[in-house]
């Protein structure tokens, strides 16, 4: 009898993790390797959050919470949603998962059966399409390139809904281009969703405190209450809070949809960390302006790798509107060789002679189901950006 | 709101947190409910679990973790394993995941596929047959009477396994019974195991540490090295280390075992809070004195519960070897009417008059897999347990 089940089968082997391994590989083997792969903020979690957990700790909060999250930082929930979008929920409507990723997984693995379809656009977080196969539903991927500024275009969500179709996942900003819809843009895609009343919105909103430039991206129900007995509004602490290792996202979406995601999560994991939800209550209800200093470096950084980059031979990048990431083209390198001899036919190709001839690490295109790009993570300091663009624009130059 | 999918309606929401909420409903109206529901110790998280907590937090250790667990507390683990079950796994060879829960969940969903049997002993943990469920798989419960010390009999396990079972779950010390196997008893069913290759060995260890009466816990692959290449180890710092809210449960087992629930983990969670990892890699190597300190208490509540149970009518409390539960009989109350006036027919008219009429929540037999019992966790204060335990003596003499 095999061992694996046919659910894992239909998952692709991480190619973010292929790629980060090598870098380790290397590292480790004494070269100096800069990383630009890893999806997280290098700024430490705040004081105030910390001391929080502390506090709670001495308050003797280490026992089972309720699966959903306790009350108070439910109720915390209500009030930062309602502050940052002007959106009310009531505690009935939140659920608090182990990350983002959680809320994702009880969110399809509640809902969706064999054949049932999700429309994901593309370049993409590849857990999206992973946990539909995962759930035995069908990914529709709808390509959206750097000319539509990484954005889909409402023709191409009407073309894409079918009987079967159950979701479409949003993610604005996006991972792995940065790029974030205006209110406009996205009322265009929610008129289209108005007329398929049977069709869900989940929507990943955990970089959308980190826009740039003053722009600050709208959620779904902000520009369409309407749509408010059909929408999964996710966003968690992660990003915002530079809060990885704590492990707290957290949805709202209606009260039906809530207990279900609950009745999965209780045989999954129940509640998270009793600790991290209350470092998680200070996050969302004290002050917020350590945001605002996480956003001034990003946007400095943003800018910095988006020029640097662009001067390099062969590459193009689109300046993106938030989180902290850019997605340049390098098809302008395809076809040629590197000075160790590699010829370049694939951004998998170019990812991984920078790697080995540049000691820079990034992820290749292919891993968010868009080739011919590769993604770079600026979430670290500015001089090692500068080195490691400095090493980029080398390498380019180098190819014959 | 669109159908839910399918693998959810299979399943209920837990009937310990139904009686649990119950009971908090009624104590928000003023009633003084003693709670004897809940499985989580009463005690607090040891002080040097809590000061390993803090210094991860105050000294940055807030990213995000490897999914598979934070080196230090994998390691923590491999010694645990070779310290109390004279167990050797390598690093690759252990996970960390969010609560036991998961470990189970993950193996589970990794493994199942539809037509694949789970053989479950009953009465069981409701978890492990909804688990199995979700993951598409037949829950097969095999029944463990209690003239049997609530123990598996070999000749049972042999009769449940078929060439679709591919697991077998084990849980001795148990919840609901506290039933837990000698060195003999388990060596009986390892020989049973021996006979059928193709069938898988999960044992949730939980209850390890708590055990009464100088008996020796032992688990199956450390009795039988021979099933060791299919057997998955699982334990927590939950009981052990009265840390439920912190949320780190952990398992050992074969290498492609543990790269597939590594994979499905990936996919749903990510890895575990680090601020919990830290606390419980200090659990594990610190001072395990408190550990037999409260086990010794336990044993004081168990004697206490068993003898005053056994004191009301038509109740018949067998005295468990450990965890924190009794699962005393209650079939000589049933067919008579309280002094409420309500008809007891079943365990959980039973549950639900005691806690109407004298405020004392229990869980009935039923959502064990096996009537008419009830369990109570003993796992509160003696002055409470002695008052819970006159009430229901109370009760049981008023049924007429």
């Amino acid at each position: 009898m095999k061992l694996v089940a046919d659910r894992l089968d239909r998952i692709s082997p991480s190619l973010t993790i292929a790629m980060t391994a090598k870098a380790r590989a290397l590292k480790a083997a004494g070269k100096d390797v800069i990383g630009l792969s890893a999806g997280e903020p290098d700024f430490d979690t705040p004081r105030n959050i910390k001391d929080a957990a502390i506090a709670a700790i001495e308050r003797g909060e280490t026992k089972y919470t309720d699966v959903a999250g306790t009350l108070e930082l439910r109720k915390a929930v209500c009030a930062r949603f309602k502050a940052d979008h002007g959106v009310d929920f009531t505690p009935e409507e939140i659920l608090v998962a182990t990350g983002g990723k959680q809320v994702i997984f009880d969110a399809l693995l509640a809902t969706i059966g064999p054949g049932d379809e999700a429309i994901i656009p593309a370049p993409c977080w590849v857990s999206y399409p992973d946990i539909v196969e995962l759930a035995e539903g069908k990914p529709v991927i709808v390509p959206c390139g750097e000319n539509q500024g990484f954005k889909m275009r409402p023709e191409q969500l009407e073309a894409a809904v079918t009987p079967r179709t159950k979701w479409l996942i949003l993610n604005n900003p996006s991972n792995p281009t940065g790029a974030a819809y205006t209110g406009e843009e996205l009322k265009a895609l929610t008129e289209v969703l108005l007329r398929h009343p049977d069709v869900w919105v989940f929507t990943d909103d955990i970089y959308n405190k980190l826009a740039y430039d003053g722009f600050r991206p709208p959620t779904v129900l902000e520009v369409e209450p309407r749509l408010r007995d059909r929408t999964v509004t996710m966003n968690g602490c992660s990003k915002a809070y530079a809060m990885t290792g704590w492990r707290i996202g957290y949805a709202a979406a209606p009260v039906p949809l809530i207990k279900a995601m609950d009745k999965l999560q209780s045989q999954s994991t129940s509640n998270t960390s009793s600790v991290s939800q209350a470092a998680a209550v200070e996050a969302l209800s004290g002050p917020q302006d350590s945001i605002d200093v996480m956003k001034e470096a990003y946007q400095r950084r943003r800018d910095l790798v988006v020029e640097m980059l662009n001067a390099a031979p062969g590459l193009r990048c689109h300046k993106p509107e938030g989180a902290f990431y850019v997605f340049p083209s390098m098809q302008g390198c395809v076809g040629k060789t590197t000075a160790g001899g590699k010829r370049i036919e694939t951004d998998e190709d170019f990812c991984t002679a920078l790697l080995e001839e540049a000691g820079v690490a990034c992820v290749h295109g292919a891993a968010f189901m868009f080739p011919g790009h590769f993604r770079i993570s600026y979430a670290t300091s500015d001089a090692v950006l500068t080195e490691a663009c400095g090493r980029i624009q080398k390498f380019c130059a180098g190819l014959r | 709101m669109p159908a839910l999918a399918k693998r959810l309606d299979e399943f209920q929401v837990s009937a310990s947190v139904v009686m649990t909420i119950k009971g908090r409903e009624l104590a928000a109206k003023g009633v003084k409910v003693i709670s004897l529901a809940s499985g989580e110790p009463d005690f607090p998280t040891p002080l040097h679990a809590i000061e390993a907590a803090y210094r991860a937090a105050r000294e940055g250790d807030t990213k995000y973790p490897p999914q598979d667990g934070t080196r230090a507390l994998k390691e923590a683990v491999q010694r645990k394993f070779k310290r109390d079950n004279d167990l050797d796994y390598a690093l690759d060879e252990i996970m960390v995941t969010n609560g036991g829960k998961q470990s189970i969940f993950n193996a589970l969903m990794a493994t199942c596929d539809p037509g694949d049997e789970v053989v479950i002993p009953a009465p069981y943990w409701i978890s492990y047959a909804d688990m199995a469920k979700v993951a598409g798989a037949r829950p097969v419960p095999v029944n463990c009477p209690q003239n049997n010390g609530f123990k598996l009999r070999p000749e049972d396990l042999d009769a449940a396994i078929t060439p679709c079972t591919k697991w077998v779950m084990l849980n001795f010390p148990n919840n609901p019974t506290g039933a837990a196997c000698s060195r003999a008893e388990m060596q009986a069913l390892a020989e049973v195991l021996l006979h059928h290759p193709h069938v898988w060995v999960m044992t949730d260890d939980m209850y390890e540490h708590l055990v009464y009466d100088g008996f020796e816990f032992c688990t199956i692959a450390e009795v039988e090295p021979r099933l060791r290449d299919r057997t998955l180890t699982v334990n927590g710092a939950s009981k052990t280390y009265a840390m439920t809210g912190w949320r780190v449960g952990f398992c050992g087992g074969p290498r492609p075992l543990i790269k597939g629930m590594v994979n499905m983990q990936g996919q749903a969670t990510s890895g575990v809070s680090t601020v919990g990892q830290a606390a419980a890699a200090a659990a594990l190597d610190g001072p395990q004195d408190l550990v037999r300190e409260r086990a010794e208490e336990y044993r004081k509540r168990r004697d206490l519960v068993v003898e005053m149970l056994n004191a009301a009518p038509g109740v018949n409390c067998h005295k468990p070897e450990g965890a924190f539960y009794v699962f005393p009989n209650i079939a000589g109350c049933l067919g008579k009417t309280s002094t409420g006036g309500r008809r007891i027919e079943t365990d959980t008219d039973f549950a639900l008059a005691l806690l109407e009429e004298k405020h004392v929540a229990a869980v009935q037999g039923a959502a064990y897999g096996m009537s008419p019992y009830i369990r109570i966790s003993y796992a509160t204060d003696t002055t409470s347990l002695r008052e819970a335990c006159a009430r229901i003596q109370e009760f049981c003499k008023g049924l007429a």
